[in-house]
């Protein structure tokens, strides 16, 4: 198999870039630190094995968190860029078969999480010296789910490139998949459990499509978020059945697709609204509100040209598709009150307000990279900032431009959801200071988010880079830190997760509103201080990019 | 009177110690057009991205329609209209929207902004695209669409990259034509390209650089005249009977400084000189009078590609 010309140049290609042996000897060194923090100080055994468990739940975490940000990197890009290049059709022509190269490309992109995976192997056996972990009852099959992680993504990274028009497009599925199988898979389980009918079941099977599931309970973590009821011990190997299953599925379509009709595809005519039926007009008025096909006016007066243009060409987060995520948005706000007001769930205004923070924030942090991340880079990818600098537009007037079309889209989601915020300071007067310093977090939440991503926008000549990077550092501040707060009391005190929190905008937010487990941390002004610097700090660079961008070689 | 419209004095640009433009110095009249050739990396899009002020040289100057390139670069941005190699195509923009973008950020009055675009769309005969996605048209029709974005500000000078670059013979005679009603209307057009009989039918003026330098330029007939002291000749036989004793007393005529090159596959004869017509007239007469019969003996009119290999020919055997 390495003697594969897909896995040669998959792999080793990938490995001769400066960037994929940093990350591996940077991810190596993350594991040491990970067993270096929980290593006992003193000289004492403790013979219950608390050390090594507590070393074990962070080293598992840490590991599996790496593994969901950087499988769908590669393969995501893989097919698409190939596409995109005029190579995949040269591949197709020759004698290799389409099987051949699908796995040419499984293993190529597998390569580098698996060199990942052996990079914590020392870690892992330091662990297992601690004492206190079984091998074959938790560090193997860790592993094994690990693993199987890394070939269930690998899988739906290729999928999704086989589908995608673009490698930042592709990257934005894939990671939104990953999102939604990992993560967004526990959320009706944590509401639903205990309920009576088929929704219980149905979202428990759901759970176990998820690896945290898994992991949680190698790493004995299995009753967390159950509210106290029982929970079956049986996650390992559902969630080895579940992604064999998916592996299979993803492995299959993406084989059925990888074809020479993945180029018979007509150009689009450019089908005009304003020229069909008036029945139709009608009909896409009040689907679209915002008809993407319709004859756009002239770029009115004292308008930035530069903000309508990535209004009218920006592959994600149309207007269309803003608006409706606005309603969705308002509307779940508004449900989460109303659920709160007529009490038929135990939960305080504490909890909705928590769960309105975290809808916002995951909106804002999903959102925002995949408007903001693209903003220079596909300038500079696509030929079009040499245009620009032919315009008399100031440097000045394009990055307006530019943060107005991220602006206002994010601004609509978050005021989109202000009603559940009236209604909430309706029933408990009480709480409108706490609201407005969520709502201050929140803010602040979106101009960091834009400013870091239009900070790695700058940095990056590619698109796919400048969003996977922007993702990368949110993913760093807003989630790495909460797997701090997870490991709260220990191996972290509370300091350090005070630290680790100050640095998530989200988390002063929770804190303020006093959800659950976040309650003991004071965090503002300290948090809002960060965040503001931060983005000084990324919107100088950004400017001192843009400016180096536009003058004169 | 004609007017200098475009000038450049000793242009130089260096990157480190890698000298990229040297003292390059040219001028161009209003409603010529200019073709810039040489090899790549021969300093052409280096010389282009400092009239249109997205570089600056190390030394000399670039004027505009008096404007100078450096000092005022945002002048500049309105006197020319510049299309680079690349396209610079925007997803999910029709062409209509494409141009009204542009025209925006040029500040073109919104109300006269749509007229323009049709005058624009008309001009390169591209009005059936506007309703089209920009992504989605083939490399012809975003050359016409690039060069429709190019006139949006009406400027004076037109700079155009490689437009015919990867174009059908078909595509390449429209923009042939284009080119030349641009020129008719006034502007002063500046073409780079690879393809060099297209230039030599289309161009005023001719710029041949190499390795940064200048190494000729005019008219086709002052290239041809600089690069060429010699002419060719070609003696026709009618068949290869006499081809030896045409060669031996073809010889003799010239003399020893003048060697003939034989092709007895096609039964010519061929040679360089200067000799004047006179000269040559006698060669003629010398060959007819010892009996052979010769079918045509003509001069091999040069072309813009055999100026162009004689220059960087001349400069690798310098090299």
């Amino acid at each position: 198999m390495p003697s594969h010309p897909i896995v040669q140049r998959e792999f080793i290609g990938t490995m001769r870039c400066h960037r994929a042996a940093a990350s591996v000897i940077v991810a190596a060194m993350a594991f040491s630190a990970l067993v270096l923090l929980g290593w006992p100080s003193d000289a004492q055994v403790d013979l219950s094995g608390a050390p090594a468990q507590k070393v074990f739940r962070l080293f598992g975490y840490g590991l599996l968190g790496a593994l969901l940000l950087l499988t769908p990197a590669f393969p995501a890009t893989s097919i698409v860029r190939e596409k995109q290049r005029g190579t995949l059709i040269l591949l197709l022509n020759s004698p290799l078969r389409s099987w051949s190269i699908y796995f040419g490309k499984l293993i190529g992109s597998l390569g580098l999480v698996v060199l990942l995976l052996l990079t914590s192997l020392p870690a892992a056996a330091a662990c297992y010296a601690m004492g206190g972990i079984s091998l074959d009852g938790e560090l193997l099959p860790l592993y094994a789910v690990l693993l199987l992680v890394a070939v269930q993504y690998t899988c739906w990274a290729l999928l999704v490139s086989t589908y995608a028009p673009s490698t930042d497009a592709a990257l934005r599925y894939a990671y939104g998949g990953v999102l939604l199988m990992a993560v967004v898979s526990l959320g009706p389980h944590y509401f639903l459990q205990g309920t009576g009918g088929w929704k219980a079941p149905a979202a428990e099977h759901l759970r176990y499509l998820s690896p945290i599931t898994a992991v949680m309970e190698l790493v004995g973590h299995s009753g967390v978020g159950s509210k106290g009821l029982l929970v079956a011990g049986d996650a390992f190997w559902r969630f080895v059945s579940y992604s064999m299953l998916a592996t299979g599925l993803f492995a299959g379509l993406t084989l059925l697709r990888l074809n020479h009709r993945l180029f018979d595809r007509a150009h689009s005519q450019g089908l005009i609204t304003d020229e069909r039926h008036w029945l139709i007009r009608t009909l896409r008025r009040m689907v679209f509100v915002v008809d993407p096909q319709r004859r756009k006016l002239t770029i009115a007066p004292l308008v930035n040209p530069v903000m309508v243009k990535e209004f009218r060409c920006r592959r994600f987060g149309r207007m269309h598709w803003m608006i409706r995520l606005a309603a969705v948005s308002a509307m779940a706000s508004l449900g989460l009150t109303y659920v709160a007001s007529l009490g038929s769930m135990d939960w305080g205004p504490e909890t909705i307000g928590g769960l309105m923070v975290l809808l916002q924030g995951a909106l804002i942090v999903l959102l925002t990279p995949a408007l903001a991340a693209g903003l220079i880079s596909t300038e500079l990818e696509s030929g079009g900032w040499q245009l620009l600098q032919m315009t008399p537009l100031s440097a000045t007037q394009i990055l307006i431009g530019k943060l107005a079309s991220v602006v206002w889209p994010l601004l609509l989601i978050l005021v989109s959801t202000l009603p559940g915020y009236v209604v909430m300071v309706y029933i408990e007067p009480s709480m409108w200071l706490q609201i407005r310093q969520v709502l201050i977090s929140l803010v602040l939440t979106g101009v960091f988010s834009i400013a870091l991503s239009l900070a790695c926008s700058s940095l990056f000549s590619r698109t796919a880079t400048a969003t996977a990077s922007a993702y990368g550092a949110l993913a760093v501040f807003c989630g790495g830190t909460m797997l701090v707060w997870l490991l709260r009391d220990a191996p972290f005190g509370h300091g350090t997760v005070v630290i680790a929190l100050t640095m998530n905008p989200i988390a002063a937010g929770l804190a303020v509103i006093r959800t659950p487990g976040f309650a003991q941390y004071q965090l503002i002004p300290a948090s809002w201080w960060f965040a503001a610097c931060a983005s000084m700090v990324c919107m100088a660079l950004v400017i001192f990019r843009t400016h180096r961008l536009t003058r004169p070689q | 009177m004609s007017e200098t419209v475009v000038e450049t004095q000793a242009l130089t640009k260096k990157y480190g110690e890698f000298v990229a433009l040297d003292q390059l110095s040219i001028t161009l009249q209003r409603g010529q057009i200019l073709g810039f050739i040489g090899p790549n990396g021969a300093g052409k899009t280096t010389a282009i991205k400092i009239l249109v002020g997205l570089a600056r040289p190390t030394a000399g100057q670039a004027r505009i329609a008096g404007v100078d390139c450096v000092r005022e670069a945002r002048k500049i941005k309105h006197l020319v209209g510049y299309m680079p190699d690349r396209f610079g195509s925007y997803d999910n923009m029709r062409v209509r929207e494409y141009l009204d973008f542009f025209g925006a950020a040029f500040k073109i009055p919104w109300q006269r902004r749509r007229q323009r675009i049709d005058q624009v769309l008309e001009t390169t005969g591209s009005t059936y695209m506007a309703d089209r996605f920009v992504e989605t048209l083939s490399h012809g029709m975003q050359q016409r669409i690039g060069i429709a974005r190019t006139l949006l500000h009406d400027p004076e000078v037109l700079i155009l990259d490689e437009p015919a670059n990867g174009l059908d013979p078909q595509a390449r005679i429209e923009m042939r034509e284009l080119l030349l009603h641009l020129a008719a209307m006034g502007k002063t057009l500046i073409v780079t390209s690879h393809i060099l009989p297209e230039l030599s039918r289309i161009c005023d003026r001719v710029a041949i650089l190499t390795h940064g330098r200048l190494r000729a330029s005019g008219t086709m007939d002052e290239i041809m005249t600089q690069v060429r002291q010699k002419r060719l000749i070609e003696v026709q036989l009618p068949n290869h009977a006499q081809f030896q004793q045409a060669s031996q007393t073809l010889a003799q005529a010239l003399g020893d400084q003048t060697a003939v090159v034989p092709s007895e596959a096609e039964a010519i004869l061929r040679f360089e000189t200067d000799r004047s017509d006179d000269d040559l007239g006698d060669v003629l007469a010398l060959l007819v009078s010892s009996g052979i019969r010769v079918s045509q003996f003509r001069v091999v009119v040069s072309d813009l590609e055999d100026a162009f290999l004689t220059v960087t020919r001349s400069e690798a055997d310098a090299a």
